[in-house]
């Protein structure tokens, strides 16, 4: 007990010795901690932004391409990134009555039919678009389709009644191209049974999704008049099923297989390609932290080196009165991780305020971006994700990296020998 | 005698050769022989399209009128295109749609576009100019092709903005019908194939009544084109080129 008791006095004898150590020199220690804190800033700065870029990128594909769990058929799925409309869910059935069965499983919320597929535009400023058959009503029932300022995203106009010849356009397509409410669009798809099929919808509203690829590229149609076009009858390319509560989206999806025939492709949100991707990111951006964190760690090793050097008299006087080598080791180790701690605390409480504010007032990135991130899943306003748990392993990770890229610094004080120390 | 037989050697290899050049025709003449062998003044038929799209099949039928280069009709008489109906005139295309119930022009990139969904592009079926007013021909080997002995034909375009700055042909030797072709972009990078089925006897050609167009972009894709009821060189009333034709 007595022995516990003499070295945690002897722990707190050699900490006050550290802790006068750092503050003989106020502008290096200033120095060490800037250091150490503009890394742990950034670090939770990063963390903060990709955290909000995943969040906001898994609402997109949630809100927009997949539901909770997206059903479409296997030979849409081989070739997806064309839209084609010749293989329908479940070879053709009506829609309505599967609908009708899923809405009426368990933990279900709704069952979203939709129809994407490319156009060709008879106007020459904008040659191509999406077009996106939905069932309006239901779908800004569900979702705001303007997930930043959650609303239906309209800003003109209306969007267009069921079954009729009218469409919405995207705020930058309208700039883009000079159209206008009341406006026309001439447009050629191909249909299910591979006809041209040459449509002129009405501009009833013009939308800001906040999501540059609907804004620019996507036309908003009623879905029912979509279906006849395209000779799709009562068919859907797509269905996006919601449930009450996204845990239960694996659940969902394996109960949905007994539903649907074989053919179908049933996938969960997070096995969206960009979901995944992002998520199979997650140890490399651990490492570029820890980069970065080393990167910063310089400074104090540097400053270290030269403490020891300049007090090579000191350290062979302290041996000289009796002061063991791990004692030497710990005063310069404990120097070290008090610059660490100070710095991280200085980096996490700024990175804290910083990531909140950023959380409470968008990054509008169309600015950083200039619009260039329409093929990316990701909104046009980013949101910072204000986390304590960020702050806090922030903070220690700025601690521990620190601390272990210190040690080597600190063991080169125990191989110098008094004698030796003195003499110079 | 050794300077006969060398004399001897020389006179036959130089009478082979010329028997040889006389077999091959030029280049040129090739050429003229197969736009000869598609030209008319006039024709009208009916047709299947055959789409095959990654395991899918789409049947389309069209009633086709044509006069000169300039002018041509196609009405699709299939359930789903039924009324569907393209008209070229004056080097113009355009298209009446049932649905919109309206004609629109189509031009520009709209042209570039697939024909029905076919591999075929607007502007293939607009093309009907002479290749030998278009492209420079080079005779450039021959080989069988679809079991028939074929000179091949290496064509350059004339003028930049050609579609297909290149093409290939293999032209029968016997009666100079063309058996295949394959379109080039300026890269080299091979863009379509054409490939002949089934050919018929009209008059005094033989005309292609069944042929296969792969669009080599489009994977797992292939469109076959059947004609039925080939009358070439008979009267066709101007007003099936009209516009009051188009509408009704």
């Amino acid at each position: 007990m007595t022995n516990i008791k003499n070295r945690i006095s002897g722990i707190m004898a050699l900490t006050t010795i550290a802790w006068r150590n750092i503050w003989r020199n106020g502008r290096r220690t200033a120095l060490c901690i800037i250091a150490v804190a503009i890394a742990v800033f950034f670090i939770i700065i990063m963390r903060s932004w990709i955290d909000g870029m995943f969040t906001g990128l898994e609402d997109i594909v949630r809100t927009y391409e997949t539901g909770h769990v997206s059903i479409v058929s296997a030979r849409y799925d081989a070739d997806r990134e064309s839209y084609p409309v010749q293989f329908p869910v479940a070879d053709g059935a009506s829609s309505q009555s599967l609908i009708q069965q899923i809405e009426t499983m368990d933990g279900v919320r709704a069952v979203l039919p939709r129809i994407t597929t490319y156009a060709t535009l008879f106007d020459s400023t904008k040659k191509h678009a999406l077009i996106w058959g939905i069932n309006i009503e239901k779908e800004t029932a569900i979702n705001d389709l303007n997930l930043t300022k959650k609303t239906n995203g309209i800003i003109d106009g209306h969007f267009p009644e069921t079954d009729t010849n009218g469409c919405a356009i995207g705020k930058v397509m309208a700039q883009k191209t000079g159209l206008k409410i009341g406006d026309s669009i001439p447009l050629k798809m191909v249909s299910a049974q591979f006809s041209d099929k040459y449509w002129n919808p009405v501009i009833t509203g013009i939308f800001s999704f906040d999501y540059q690829k609907f804004d620019e590229d996507t036309i908003v149609v009623p879905i029912d008049r979509l279906q006849k076009i395209l000779g799709l009858d009562d068919a859907t390319q797509q269905l996006v099923v919601f449930a009450h509560d996204s845990r239960d989206s694996s659940s969902l999806r394996n109960r949905l297989r007994s539903v649907l025939p074989k053919d179908s492709v049933i996938k969960e949100w997070d096995e969206n390609y960009w979901v995944a991707m992002f998520q199979s990111m997650t140890g490399l951006y651990l490492i570029i932290f820890a980069v970065f964190q080393i990167i910063a760690s310089f400074l104090i090793i540097n400053t270290m080196l030269m403490i020891i050097h300049e007090r090579i008299k000191e350290i062979g006087m302290m041996g000289a009165l009796g002061m063991k080598r791990t004692e030497i080791v710990i005063v310069f180790f404990l120097e070290a991780l008090i610059l660490s701690t100070l710095g991280a605390a200085v980096g996490a409480l700024t990175g804290g305020i910083a990531s909140y504010l950023g959380s409470l007032y968008p990054i509008d990135m169309n600015i950083m971006t200039g619009g260039g991130m329409k093929d990316f899943p990701i909104s046009g306003t980013l949101y910072l994700d204000f986390s304590f748990a960020t702050i806090i392993e922030g903070f220690f990770f700025g601690i521990i990296v620190t601390g272990i890229c210190t040690l080597f610094p600190s063991l080169k004080s125990a191989f110098i020998l008094p004698v030796e120390a003195l003499r110079r | 005698m050794k300077k006969f037989n060398i004399l001897a050697s020389v006179t036959v290899i130089l009478l082979f050769s010329i028997l040889i050049a006389q077999n091959t025709p030029t280049a040129k003449s090739l050429l003229k022989s197969v736009d000869d062998n598609e030209r008319y003044d006039s024709i009208k038929y009916t047709g299947e399209i055959i789409i095959e799209y990654k395991g899918k099949r789409f049947v389309k039928e069209f009633k086709a009128f044509a006069k000169g280069n300039e002018n041509s009709f196609i009405e699709f008489t299939n359930s789903e295109d039924r009324e569907t109906k393209y008209l070229k005139k004056d080097g113009r295309l355009y298209v009446y749609s049932p649905d919109t119930e309206q004609v629109m022009l189509i031009s520009g990139h709209m042209l570039k576009e697939s024909m029905m969904g076919s591999d075929l592009s607007y502007e293939d079926t607009i093309e009907n100019e002479r290749l030998s007013k278009r492209y420079t021909a080079e005779l450039s080997g021959s080989e069988k092709t679809g079991g028939k002995d074929c000179w091949i034909l290496d064509l350059t375009a004339i003028k930049k903005t050609e579609s297909y700055p290149k093409q290939k042909l293999w032209v029968t030797k016997d009666n100079h019908e063309l058996m295949k072709y394959e379109l080039f972009a300026l890269s080299g990078a091979k863009l379509k194939e054409y490939k002949l089925i089934r050919s018929k006897k009209i008059g005094n050609r033989m005309f292609p009544v069944e042929s296969e167009i792969r669009d080599l972009l489009r994977k797992g894709s292939r469109t076959v084109f059947k004609l039925d009821n080939v009358v070439i060189d008979k009267p066709i009333p101007a007003s099936t080129f009209s516009m009051r034709n188009l509408e009704r």
